[in-house]
Order: C-alpha cells, then structure tokens, then sequence
C-alpha cells in the first residue's frame, strides 16, 4: 500500500476482524483487515455483497465493535462513541422526516450550539452548493430519493468534517441520478479535501471518485487488492467514461473483482 | 369547492331531513306502535322531534336549575382536563418507559394487569375516593386515557430508527439532544395517532362517571340517568344529541391539532 506523497495517516485499520454470532454459529464477516487511508485521500472499499465492507466502514464510525484488531483515527483509538471530526452518510435514507430541508442541514449546527445567525448563513450556503434551492422549507416526504441524499450529504458537510464516511450513498439511486450525485460529491471534495472512505459494490463509481480502490474478497472479507486509481483530477463523470485508462483500470480491477465473484465456494 | 362535494352534502342533508321527518310522522300515527313489533315507534320510547326541540328550549332557558349548557360544560370540562392530564401523564411515561428497556421489564405485569381491569369497575371506587364532584369525573377519563397514549408512545419510542439515532451522534448530538430531536419527535408521531381514540374515551369515562355522580357532578350523563328515572325520552334524546355534538367537535378539533403537527407526514399534505 504506498502512503501518497507522505501524507500523514489519519485512519489506521490494524488486522481488524469481526465475527458476528448468527444464533449458535459464528459468521466471519470481516478477517485480519489492513490498511492506512491518508490525509486527504479518497478511498472507495469495493467488494460482493456481504464482503463486510460496510461493517468496516461501521467499525470505523463506532456503531460496531471489532471482534479483534485496532482502529485509530488521527491516532486515537475508536471505541464507544463515533470519533470526533467524522461525518457519515448512510445508504438509507436518514434525513429526519419531520424537519425542513433548512432545518435538516441545520441539525449539526444547532447540535454544536453554533449561533442562529452564523448557522442560517452556513445553512444557506450548503443550500446553494447543493443546488437545493427553493426547497429551504419542504418536507422531505415530498422530495426525491436524490434530494434527500444530497440533503443528507449537505447535513454531514456543514459542520466541515475532516474525515467522511460513506455506505453505498447512491446505492438506492437510478444511474442518472447517481451520475449527477457523482459530479456534485467530486465538486464538493474538490473543494475541502476531506478524507474519505466510500463503500460501494458499483465499480464504476469507485474508480470515477476514489483515490485508491481497494477489493475486498468475498465474506469473510480480506483485502484482495489496492488498486491506485491515476485518473486526472478535476474529473469529469461523463468524460472520464471514454478515457483510456479509466477503460483500462476498470478492466483490470473487473479481472480481480470478477475472480472473486465467480470463484467456487471454500 | 367541486360539484361532487356539492353533491355529497346535499345528500347527507337530505338523508338527515327524510330521517327526521319519518320520525315525526311515524310516531304520530298511533296505529304503528300497536302493529306487533313496532311497539318502540312511539314518543314514549323514541320521544318525537318537536318534542324534543321543546324540551331543549325548556332546558336551555332560565327556568331550571342545572341548565343544558351549564351540563354541557361540567362534561366539557371533565373530558378536556381528563385528556389533557391523561396525554400528559401517558406520554411522559411512555417515553420514560419506552426507552429503558428495565424500567419496562419491571412495570410490565402491573401495567397489563391494571390496563386488563375494565375501568368502569372503578367506578365506584373512585367516586369514593374523589367525591362526586368534577375530580372524579376527570380521574376517570384520565385512567382511560393515560393507558391508550402510553401504550402507543411506548410503541413509539421503542421503534425509533437507530440509523436516525446514529446520524444524530455523527452530526454532535449529546444524549439530551437525541432525546429532543429524535427520540420525541418520532414517538410523537404514534401519541398523535392515539389522541382521536383518546378524546372519545375521555368523554366515555366522564359520561359513565356522571350516570354515578349525581346532581353535585352535573353533566349530560346525569340528565340521562335523571331521564331514564322520570321515563323521560325526550330529555334523553337532548342529552344525546348534545354528547353527539360535542364528540364530532372534539374530534374535529384534534384532526386540526394533529394535522397541523404533523404536517411534515405525506398523508396529511394538502
């Protein structure tokens, strides 16, 4: 795994395993998992569906505890409560559904006890960025899967996290919208630079918006490959498709990922 | 509004007129309470319109000593304090109990068994304790009541969505600030769905408590009692016809309160 540039380590992963009890038997679910994601960096974790990658990403934000192995984020072990400075975007739809679009976005803010002028300024902000104007005081019952997502994303953006993390954000989405979604994400990140792990089983969107593409072997989930994506960036999501090496990349982590998905059963 | 509403209210109104006409006219005809199975369709049992215009007139008018209105208020009054007090109670409780999980395991047997209890059997209890006056009428609603929204805010607060729990934390959200921005808001949404039910068994609770009461406790229950000891069926249709209103107004009410409240839900959206 080669650290880019020397950028310091912010999510230290240290043969991280998890074993869930399903009645009397144990299922491994994650095995001796590795790996450093740097300052900046924008890790996508793909893997087969049940690979255990979001238990990862899980295990990094706290809401599950590791079986065995270390997690440390910007040096601190994670135990407990979710590690400070980290946002998390959920595949399910989490917006609150009795609050406003404004006032969703505006939850972390008001957690922080963030001022109201100085919160409805950020909010307005985040409003623009996201293109969400006019819905300021819609209910999310009367918005589409992809705004709601994006107010979710907005809601984790605004108290500036340093680091997020992301389960299958656009996992429920159609490809148009997730193709927007891909485009404002990169935008936004090109922005603040945040450190991100992104979880996926769409192949595609790892390459089109990560850094480093790491394959996960099917449960119990291993690292099979770190696969350092050296697309240009600003990228654009729909040119990026016919470039060559986009081509050539998601050929040869289809090969690795493929082999995964077709081996026989151990 | 549309045709098709037009439509549907001169229906209703037509029905209510041919209703009350037949009732006029049948229970004028002295023939159709002698047929052998209409014996009922007579102003002795059923009472007759103008009958009991008439006697409202008299109730409503000076000349007695507890009028209608000064009735319609004692239950008014019983069935909002005993709802009030019984949301209230049955909230907090729900909420407290709904999210420790111990605290629920401990109460339950005496929640079951005294929620099991048919609560007009306390009646008498209660009216022993409280008196005959307003207090017992509204400790009685509030029994009622406090049962149905506790249950549901129960319901409520244990199914909060924990992914909605955890955004919260990853968002700053200190244990306080998730009981009030999350926890609340969701099991608000089961209380809202009990209160209708609540309204109506508030009003159950206080009209049974003043069938007991007597005079001091006033109330329509007390003029259907008085009414069934004088043989009296148009005072009992007053009282009726009075309780009636006052339901479908409550409950209007209460649809207001819960959709203004929750309006955020696709199905209250207008």
């Amino acid at each position: 795994m080669s650290p880019p540039d020397g950028r310091r380590v912010r999510i230290a992963i240290r043969d991280l395993s998890k074993t869930f009890a399903e009645g009397a038997r144990a299922v491994p679910a994650v095995s001796g998992v590795s790996l450093d994601v740097h300052d900046q960096e924008f890790v996508a974790l793909v893997g087969p569906s049940g690979c255990g990658k979001s238990t990862i990403l899980n295990m990094i934000g706290a809401l599950v505890a590791p079986s065995s192995g270390d997690i440390l984020v910007d040096g601190e072990r994670v135990a407990g409560a979710p590690p400070r400075g980290v946002g998390y975007v959920f595949q399910k739809d989490t917006v609150f559904p009795w609050r406003t679009v404004e006032r969703n976005i505006a939850l972390g803010l008001e957690y922080r006890g963030v001022p109201p002028a100085e919160r409805a300024a950020l909010v307005r902000t985040a409003i623009a960025l996201a293109g969400l104007e006019g819905f300021e005081d819609a209910f999310p019952a009367t918005l589409s899967g992809g705004m709601r997502q994006r107010v979710a994303l907005m809601r984790s953006l605004v108290v500036d996290p340093a680091i997020l993390l992301m389960d299958e954000p656009f996992g429920a989405l159609d490809t148009h919208t997730k193709l927007h979604l891909h485009a404002e994400l990169l935008r936004l990140w090109e922005a603040k630079h945040q450190t991100v792990v992104f979880v996926t089983h769409d192949l595609s969107e790892a390459i089109t918006l990560a850094d480093r593409v790491v394959v996960m072997t099917r449960r119990p989930g291993r690292i099979k490959l770190v696969y350092d994506v050296k697309l240009p960036r600003p990228r654009d999501v729909i040119e990026l498709r016919e470039h060559p090496e986009y081509l050539r990349e998601y050929a040869e982590i289809w090969h690795a990922l493929g082999a995964e998905l077709h081996d026989p059963v151990r | 509004m549309k045709r098709r509403d037009w439509s549907v209210i001169a229906w209703r109104l037509a029905i209510l007129v041919v209703a009350l006409a037949a009732w006029e006219w049948l229970t004028g005809i002295k023939a159709v309470s002698r047929t052998p199975g209409l014996y009922w369709i007579d102003p002795f049992f059923i009472s007759r319109p103008s009958l009991i215009v008439e006697r409202f007139l008299h109730l409503a008018s000076g000349n007695v000593r507890l009028s209608i209105w000064q009735m319609a208020l004692s239950t008014v009054q019983s069935t909002v304090w005993g709802f009030l007090v019984g949301i209230s109670t049955g909230f907090v409780a729900g909420l407290v109990l709904g999210r420790n999980e111990r605290l629920a395991r401990v109460f339950e047997p005496y929640i079951i068994a005294f929620n099991s209890l048919p609560r007009i059997a306390l009646v008498p209890l209660i009216t022993m304790i409280f008196g005959f006056g307003l207090l017992a009428k509204i400790v009685l609603a509030w029994t009622i009541v406090f049962f149905i929204v506790f249950f549901n805010t129960f319901q409520g607060a244990r199914s909060v969505d924990a992914d909605l729990i955890a955004s919260a934390r990853f968002l700053g959200a200190s244990e306080r600030q998730i009981m009030r921005t999350v926890v609340i808001p969701s099991a608000l949404a089961w209380t809202f769905a009990s209160l209708t039910p609540s309204i109506s068994f508030a009003l159950i609770g206080v009209v049974v408590g003043e069938f007991i009461g007597g005079e001091s406790g006033g109330g329509l229950g007390y003029l259907i009692i008085q009414s069934l000891g004088t043989l009296n069926a148009a005072d009992m249709m007053v009282a009726l016809i009075a309780l009636g209103l006052i339901g479908i107004v409550m409950a209007l009410g209460i649809r207001q309160v819960e959709a203004r409240l929750l309006r955020w839900r696709p199905e209250y959206r207008r």
